[in-house]
């Protein structure tokens, strides 16, 4: 196969980055975490509106594929606004759940009793203190059972970092 | 290449002060937590874009220096905008850096993730160090673009020549075993 290799020339971010001024990287942090403080109560209240979502009965005569859809929508918006946050399991939660519906037939055959369950768990580490270490850790192992029980082992791998390679 | 601990060591200076920054997400609460972030880092995003197509349009007129984009968008997903947008030659902003932020990857997507010509692609849930980090990194990137078939961006292959003591290539070794035919 033909390869055509671009040598480009240096980025204009490349000849920036190591230019005098700037900040370092601990204040930067502490800059960034300190944006990010007062954003946490607004984060809280988009996981709880997708976990409502989540736990919503369908309207009737929705359809199958469009259900899924806004379900791995919702999940996907927990990700979301539960990521920077540092709340790992959380999102942990809701990424076996966007696991589950996206390996879910679309047309129709999905169990959604384990939507249910996983949006339950969600609801139970979003009011958990986050010193509540063990029930914390309980929950998730449980959740990993189901999605282990539930989901085929190269499915459950799909959603890791992808880092272009090879 | 610096290594993780050495581009986040916490004395480390960085100026990206003078970045032209665009990030893209149709969700507007992931574009506060993204500009919240770069803020601390001393970028201010000129652009801040909802969705793919307003994104082609400004690509295809201003410089951009570093580009965040969600894979995850209604009309042109961050896959297919990364695609045009390294085939958008003579545009400058077809090399220009780019990190892909994902809350999930659907299972049939994975191979447009790694094909897609982005310089990284980062799964959720991501730190603000992380993201520092990725950032410096894409800024010290120095692999060269490669146009492979379909696919045109950095080359995906992380290895470290220098580290590696064998044949030089498997083709040559292939080479080296041909019988030829008179």
């Amino acid at each position: 196969m033909t390869v055509i290799t671009h040598v480009q020339r240096r980025s204009r971010l490349a000849e920036m980055v190591d230019r005098p001024g700037g900040v370092s990287v601990g204040v930067a942090l502490a800059q960034a975490q300190a944006n990010l403080g007062g954003l946490r109560d607004q984060a809280c209240a988009i996981i709880a509106d997708n976990i409502a979502v989540l736990l919503a009965e369908p309207a009737p005569g929705t359809i199958e594929a469009l259900r899924l859809d806004l379900a791995y929508s919702a999940s996907n918006q927990i990700i979301d606004a539960a990521s920077p946050f540092a709340m790992d399991d959380l999102c942990t939660a809701a990424k076996g759940l966007c696991d589950l519906l996206d390996a879910a037939p679309r047309q129709g055959g999905f169990d959604w009793r384990i939507a249910t369950v996983h949006a339950q768990a969600m609801k139970l580490l979003l009011s958990l203190p986050t010193d509540a270490a063990a029930p914390r850790a309980a929950i998730v192992e449980n959740l990993a059972e189901v999605l282990k029980r539930k989901l085929p082992v190269q499915s459950q791998t799909a959603h890791q970092a992808v880092q272009p390679a090879a | 290449m610096p290594t993780q601990s050495d581009t986040l060591r916490e004395s480390a200076v960085f100026n990206l002060s003078g970045a032209v920054v665009m990030v893209v997400d149709d969700s507007p609460f992931s574009l506060t937590l993204t500009t919240g972030v770069l803020s601390g880092f001393g970028v201010r995003p000129a652009y801040t874009v909802s969705s793919g197509v307003q994104a082609q349009s400004l690509l295809a007129e201003k410089p951009i220096d570093l580009l965040l984009i969600d894979t995850d968008m209604p009309d042109i997903d961050g896959f297919e905008l990364v695609r045009w947008l390294r085939r958008s030659g003579p545009n400058p902003n077809a090399f220009t850096p780019v990190i892909m932020t994902a809350s999930h990857i659907r299972r049939g997507r994975v191979a447009e993730a790694r094909d897609c010509g982005a310089n990284f692609v980062v799964t959720k849930p991501f730190s603000a160090a992380m993201l520092l980090e990725r950032i410096l990194w894409v800024a010290r990137d120095t692999r060269p673009f490669l146009e492979v078939g379909d696919y045109l961006g950095p080359d995906r292959r992380f290895v470290r020549p220098e580290l590696y003591e064998g044949e030089e290539r498997r083709a040559d070794r292939l080479r080296n075993n041909m019988v030829e035919f008179a």
